[in-house]
């Protein structure tokens, strides 16, 4: 029996191992023709470090006795003018007096460490909960102007065809300064809720299409067998149309909320600490501008991928009842 | 049950010219009574029935269901929809619940029932027409046939006065249009109150109380199934009957 004919795909496989290969080299001959140095080791301590903060004696005097307590160390020290010792703490590693010697008023008795969160992982954490709050209001914003959208009723409709038209034909970049510089004073705002607020109403208009598109996507048969029933407009809306629709749109709804993740970088502009925002601030103290830039795009490049692989898992289990 | 008086229901075509879809229809139908509506495609019949739960607005006339005015502005469509049940041509079940969800979210939503009182009636019900065995599966495994006997069910769970039918057998496959009969049969024989649109000339000549034939949206022909099929009186139900017999 004939086996199914298969084009072999090893020589394509190998020829993209090839390029990528390529590519590489040719990034590193580029960076070695300007004489970039690489400081990849510069990078970590932009994640977390290990924070000294420096204990200073707060009296002139002597150190009476030293107590060491699991890894931390008492220092007593009797004020020069006579009264009650006073004790700090430092860690025992860190310990630079001995007991009997005398100290001067700031003297260096030691430090305690402890592990700080860096810039990187606090602009990550801001990305992440600035697009998680604006996609989860711009979602709302959306679901009610796609539904306006197809009222019959024209005030409403036409409503949020201009909301709609207005958000989708002008930049990000321009509402997010729009929104900050003049709503944001006029009603008094704060950068970071400008800032949401900005991103929500932009992705809402995205998603209000994407909803409506959805909605329409439902056989008329859908609602006329459910109000055949006796449902309601509403009802109907909620039981039958709305689950139905929101599971068709599922994947452009995802490509728009990892759109926003991205996006959200914008909203460095208003001096919000952002991962993007966080970068280049660390760029003026490391000078590793290449790392930094890498890192944040790879940072960027994580959230969405996990993004995308829990809707797609979202995906699967609506695909139950097909 | 359900009285028609001079009913209108006009499209407007592409070009602007007004379709008279239903054109001055009057009519009776009495309780448990079974009225098979039947005539060439076009002529208006679906339409006419889908006026009678009010799924499809009209423009004159009065539609008078167990004593209410469906134009009354104080009638509460939904109210009376919910004591008119209809089945489609392309059954319209609801693809993302089960085969019982079908059947129990409108006894919850709309009559308020408890959830196991709403699935027992649907069990039962599902037992009648014969597939109680696919309740918790999904309509997209079952066949055409199960499907619109499900969508009878999901009907018939809403406890409704008149059954509506719209061409329910025209979407199957010929193999099954038969076991869909055989439960609309079975729904005659209890006495429901029916108006069916079909083609399946031999239920109407089996089941009929009365055959309505119409076209360009007129009722051109009352008459009992045996004197309509022996001996119709309009020319143009002669030829219909010619062509499709």
């Amino acid at each position: 029996m004939p086996a199914k004919r298969r084009a072999a795909q090893w020589p394509w496989l190998g020829l993209l191992v090839l390029i990528l290969v390529g590519l590489a080299a040719g990034l590193w001959f580029a960076t070695q023709r300007i004489h970039y140095e690489w400081h990849w080791a510069r990078v970590p301590q932009y994640f977390a470090y290990h924070d000294e903060e420096l204990q200073i004696a707060p009296v002139a005097g002597v150190v009476l006795r030293i107590n060491p307590t699991g890894a931390d160390s008492r220092i007593e020290i009797q004020p020069e003018g006579g009264g009650q010792p006073v004790t700090v703490t430092v860690e025992t590693e860190t310990l630079k007096v001995k007991a009997g010697e005398s100290v001067a008023e700031d003297a260096d008795l030691g430090a305690v460490r402890s592990w700080k969160i860096g810039p990187l992982t606090w602009g990550l954490w801001v990305t992440i909960w600035i697009s998680f709050v604006s996609g989860l209001i711009g979602m709302v914003i959306g679901l009610i102007t796609g539904l306006c959208r197809l009222s019959p009723n024209p005030t409403l409709r036409w409503l949020a065809i201009l909301y709609i038209e207005l958000i989708r034909g002008t930049p990000l970049l321009v509402q997010i300064f729009i929104f900050y510089f003049f709503i944001g004073t006029v009603l008094n705002l704060d950068r970071t809720v400008a800032g949401i607020g900005a991103l929500a109403l932009f992705v809402g208009a995205y998603v209000a299409e994407i909803i409506r598109a959805g909605i329409q996507s439902i056989p008329r048969g859908q609602s006329e067998a459910a109000r055949s029933l006796g449902m309601s407009a509403t009802e109907t809306m909620i039981y039958i149309v709305l689950p139905q629709a929101f599971k068709r749109v599922l994947p452009p709804l995802a490509g728009q909320f990892i759109s926003l993740i991205k996006d959200s970088s914008l909203v460095s502009v208003i001096a919000i600490t952002d991962l993007t925002k966080s970068g280049r601030e660390i760029i003026t103290s490391s000078f590793a501008t290449f790392e930094i830039w890498f890192t944040v795009a790879l940072l960027y490049l994580v959230v969405t991928s996990v993004l995308s692989q829990v809707l797609f898992w979202l995906e699967r289990r609506f695909a139950r009842s097909d | 049950m359900i009285k028609v008086n001079k009913l209108f229901k006009i499209f407007e075509g592409r070009n602007g010219q007004a379709v008279r879809a239903v054109d001055d229809v009057s009519t009776q139908i009495a309780k448990g009574e079974v009225v098979v509506i039947i005539g060439p495609s076009g002529s208006g019949k679906s339409t006419f029935l889908r006026c009678l739960n009010g799924l499809e607005a009209f423009d004159d006339g009065q539609v008078v269901i167990d004593g209410i005015d469906l134009t009354a502005s104080k009638t509460n469509l939904n109210a009376i929809r919910r004591e008119v049940g209809m089945v489609f041509q392309h059954f319209n079940l609801f693809p993302h619940k089960t085969v019982l969800e079908n059947l129990t979210l409108a006894q919850q939503v709309v009559r308020k029932r408890k959830a196991a009182e709403a699935e027992d009636k649907a069990m039962k019900l599902l037992t009648k027409v014969g597939i109680a065995e696919k309740a918790h599966e999904y309509p997209s495994r079952l066949s055409g046939g199960q499907q619109q006997r499900v969508a009878i069910a999901r009907a018939l769970a809403m406890d409704p006065k008149v059954m509506l039918f719209d061409e329910p057998t025209s979407a199957l496959d010929p193999e099954m249009v038969g076991e869909v009969l055989d439960v609309m049969k079975q729904l005659a024989k209890e006495g429901m109150t029916m108006a069916v649109v079909t083609h399946e000339m031999g239920f109407a000549r089996e089941v009929a109380h009365r055959v309505l034939f119409m076209d360009f949206g007129r009722i051109l022909e009352d008459a009992p199934p045996t004197e309509f099929f022996t001996a119709p009186k309009e020319p143009r139900a002669q030829t219909f009957l010619k062509q499709v017999l």
